[in-house]
């Protein structure tokens, strides 16, 4: 039995484990990092069990300190004076720091959460610049055995996903704080999800893709059942799961047929073999995309796949809605970029009259199913996917036979400014709901012009934004967007697009007479009574993507040239 | 008896026909049926004719990629039934019944 | 001659099982008592690592075995008792989606089209060499490391969420 033990390791027998590159790696790492330390310190300070032994135990420390410096004092004769006394005394005052520092989190375990996280994305955010030096200085690159690529467009797409997990946070904490909930749990699942996105930005193996897309499915799926004290939470949560997992399935079963078609799941490997099946057709290989197509759509709330999206944007809470809206259509369409794009270019002739009309019946679908709403939500919710259109006008334009890669470009872009009005839109809705979310339909929005108009305002702004209006960031995202269309000489969709932002003005507008209208007639809605509670973390989320709609609508320049930047897509 | 059962070789294209067959009868069985539970389980139903799709190709390309993505669709099934189940749980810890009946999955 | 009589063996098995499976799950989706229909789950899940020894894979059946058969079927039943689902049959288990129905079932006949119309046919199923398990762990530490350890993020997830959701307060 020793003999087990004390036998060499056969170095020939041993796998040898790729090699960790954590530059690579590192952005979702991080977070994941901040979300365990979350969940330990929850764990920890909240156990029943252990209150009572950390109790002894902060008592300990705290005695522990000046006996071993005395301890050090003695001792020190016979040993090496200063070092050993040196590092008593560290040992005694960081014992003492650490049980002040335990009392003091122990008060404050949603703050100190708040703290980590926020720690932990704007790590996060510093690899992401490096990497995006790494990128622009020496160019893209794969690491652990293929299944991680760095190039421009995950940089840009972590990039997207950071700052709204930020503004998640902050929105989160608010929330939280309206309605006592557990908060480090919360914020570890926004950090679990939000990992999820990072690693599905920078996949390159379709079974990454799966794998990260489940880890930021299951996490959206608690977080839009978080809220208890509503129902209509945890019915959104459950229809959302269903459905979710019907398409996750659809979307693993388009992987199992691509692998058979291709003999691998790496995307590099995947394009390489393509070069060999041009021509020929392959059932397998159409299915096989048309699946992960579907699954993807379902997604990102492409018409028609978005039977989920009204009913899981209202029942969910409102800052998992903005989450939901401005994150996960990102990292998901970075999936679909990287995939069809990346992959798949040179089977270009079959995939993309499939998004083209994806992206036709989205815009129709959602811009006039959202006319007939008398939610907010649920208009926004309709609206989102109208934007999915729009996106995906620069998906199925983005390949370099036409048009060069000005789809993929005005795709990212428009992703990044959808994020910043879609947030900024739910944090004024956020508000509005008041405790419960109970207002949120359109005549609860009558006369908030009178009582709120800095609020009215800035949602006014949000909802021109989205709508397309010169000087707001929106119009120069349609705008990029639809100029990409033209270049490539498809007017069809560019008018179809046109066509569907009018009908879609006429729904923001249907809101914002709404809120400055007179409210004569709404006459007992709550917004007469007292006043809106605007915290803190609201209002720095409001006013910074208010400050960024209007900053990227007047000079756009800065985005657009990160954009055009971030189109390198290494298997592309 | 071996020359009607020996005609015809088995290929792999008989074991994708049964994880076809399944993932089919899996996608119907969720539109269909209206117990949350059921419904879980067509999921499972699906995610299991994935497997069987995998280890079919991973025989024929003689390649252990595709029994190595089995352990992941195994790991993520039990992620979810373990999700799904505690949803369905609180739901019911609210409203006593999970017929489910006003989730409807398909209105707009 | 052994190789012809593995061959009649082989199909003759494939067919019993494929034959049971898909009963098993046309009952999964028409049963009326959600009992039964966890059971002929089982039933289902049993049949596939059949086939998985059929072809030759067997770390892989056995996992199925033990993971599916015995953790994910006894959640389902642990759901049913701890939602006390009506363990006797029930009318109105199915809603009146038939018309949405068709659209998966013309998809199988896609998918079905193509197969058959694909190009591989002539190879038959290897019995003698099977894929050891030695190639499974290598194939999972090697390239797929990133995914093992991103499954490990999935499992975090799933705990602090099955905790949080079904914690009672």
């Amino acid at each position: 039995m020793l003999a087990l033990f004390t036998q060499p390791i056969d170095a020939a027998r041993m796998i040898a484990v790729p090699k960790i590159d954590w530059l690579a790696i590192g952005p979702p790492v991080v977070l994941f990092t901040a979300a365990l330390a979350i969940v330990l310190l929850a764990s920890l300070l909240r156990g029943r069990s252990l209150q009572h032994d950390l109790d002894d135990w902060v008592v300990l420390c705290a005695f522990a300190g000046p006996i071993e410096f005395w301890l050090g004092r003695f001792s020190a004769i016979r040993y090496n004076h200063d070092v050993f006394s040196i590092i008593v005394m560290l040992a005694g005052i960081g014992s003492v720091a650490f049980a002040m520092g335990v009392s003091i989190v122990r008060k404050h375990t949603f703050a100190a959460s708040l703290v980590i996280a926020l720690a932990g994305v704007i790590s996060a955010v510093a690899i992401t610049v490096a990497q995006w030096n790494v990128v622009r200085t020496s160019g893209s690159f794969t690491s652990m055995a293929g299944a991680v690529a760095v190039d421009g467009m995950a940089v840009f797409v972590m990039g997207v996903v950071l700052v709204a997990t930020v503004f998640g946070l902050l929105l989160g904490t608010s929330w939280i704080r309206r309605e006592q909930l557990e908060g480090p749990e919360f914020l570890a699942l926004l950090l679990l999800c939000a990992t999820g996105m990072l690693v599905m930005a920078s996949a390159n193996d379709l079974i990454v893709v799966f794998v990260a897309l489940e880890v930021f499915s299951i996490a959206l799926y608690v977080m839009t059942a978080f809220d208890r004290h509503r129902i209509e939470s945890q019915e959104a949560g459950l229809k959302y799961f269903l459905l979710g997992a019907f398409s996750s399935a659809i979307f693993l079963y388009g992987v199992a047929l691509t692998y058979g078609a291709t003999g691998s799941t790496n995307l590099v490997t995947i394009r390489e073999s393509l070069t060999g099946l041009v021509g020929g057709d392959n059932g397998l290989l159409m299915v096989g995309f048309a699946l992960m197509l579907v699954g993807l759509g379902f997604k990102v709330a492409a018409a028609p796949f978005h039977m989920w999206t009204p009913d899981v944007y209202q029942g969910a809470p409102t800052p998992v809605t903005a989450f939901m809206a401005g994150a996960t259509k990102v990292a998901a369409f970075g999936a679909l970029l990287r995939i069809f794009v990346g992959s798949f270019d040179l089977l270009q002739t079959d995939w993309r009259p499939a998004v083209y009309g994806l992206a036709i019946v989205s815009m129709i679908v959602g811009s006039v199913a959202a006319i007939v709403q008398t939610d907010v939500k649920r208009m926004l919710a309709y609206s989102s996917i109208a934007h999915a259109g729009y996106v995906l006008i620069g998906v199925q334009v983005a390949t370099e036979s036409n048009g060069g890669l000005g789809g993929t470009s005005a795709a990212l872009f428009y992703l990044g400014i959808y994020m910043l009005m879609a947030v900024g839109a739910f944090a004024v809705i956020q508000v509005v709901g008041r405790a419960r979310e109970t207002d949120s339909s359109l005549d609860d929005y009558k006369g908030l012009a009178r009582k709120e108009p800095v609020l009215a305002g800035l949602l006014t702004l949000f909802l021109l934004a989205q709508a397309g209006v010169p000087l707001t960031a929106g119009f120069v995202a349609k705008l990029t967007v639809f100029k990409a269309a033209v270049d490539a000489g498809q007017f069809q969709i560019a008018l179809i697009g046109m066509l569907s932002a009018t009908v879609a003005a006429f729904v923001y507008l249907r809101i914002v007479l709404s809120m400055y209208s007179g409210d004569e007639h709404g006459s007992a809605t709550p917004v007469e009574g007292n006043r809106l509670t605007v915290d803190l973390p609201v209002r720095i989320t409001i006013s910074l993507t208010a400050a960024l709609v209007l900053l990227f609508g007047v000079v756009p320049g800065w985005l657009l040239d990160v954009a055009e930047h971030a189109t390198s897509i290494l298997a592309g | 008896m071996t020359p009607l059962l020996g005609a015809v070789k088995i290929t792999t294209e008989y074991y994708l026909a049964v994880g076809a067959l399944m993932f089919t009868i899996g996608a119907v069985g969720l539109l269909i049926r209206r117990n949350t539970l059921i419904m879980f389980m067509c999921v499972e139903l699906m995610l299991n004719a994935v497997n069987l799709t995998f280890v079919a190709f991973a025989k024929r390309l003689n390649d252990a990629h595709g029994q190595a993505i089995v352990f992941f669709t195994l790991v993520v099934a039990a992620a979810e039934v373990a999700v799904g189940l505690a949803i369905i749980v609180a739901i019911f810890r609210r409203r006593q019944g999970v017929t489910a009946d006003d989730v409807d999955l398909l209105k707009g | 001659m052994l190789g012809a009589q593995l061959l009649v063996a082989e199909n003759a098995f494939f067919y019993v099982i494929a034959a049971v499976m898909a009963y098993g799950a046309i009952r999964v989706v028409t049963t009326n008592n959600i009992v039964h229909a966890a059971l002929y789950l089982v039933v289902v899940l049993a049949g596939g690592a059949a086939q998985y020894l059929l072809l030759g894979q067997e770390f892989v059946a056995w996992v199925q075995v033990i993971v599916y058969i015995g953790a994910v079927i006894v959640l389902f039943l642990f759901g049913i008792m701890l939602t006390r689902a009506p363990m006797k049959a029930e009318e109105k288990l199915t809603n009146d989606l038939r018309g949405a129905a068709l659209i998966p079932t013309g998809l199988l006949a896609a998918i079905l089209a193509t197969l058959c119309l694909d190009a591989f046919s002539d190879k038959t199923v290897d019995l003698v060499s099977p894929i050891r398990t030695k190639a499974v762990t290598s194939a999972i530490f090697r390239g797929y490391l990133v995914p093992f350890e991103v499954v490990g993020v999935l499992l975090l997830g799933a705990l602090i969420g099955a905790v949080v959701l079904a914690r009672r307060d």
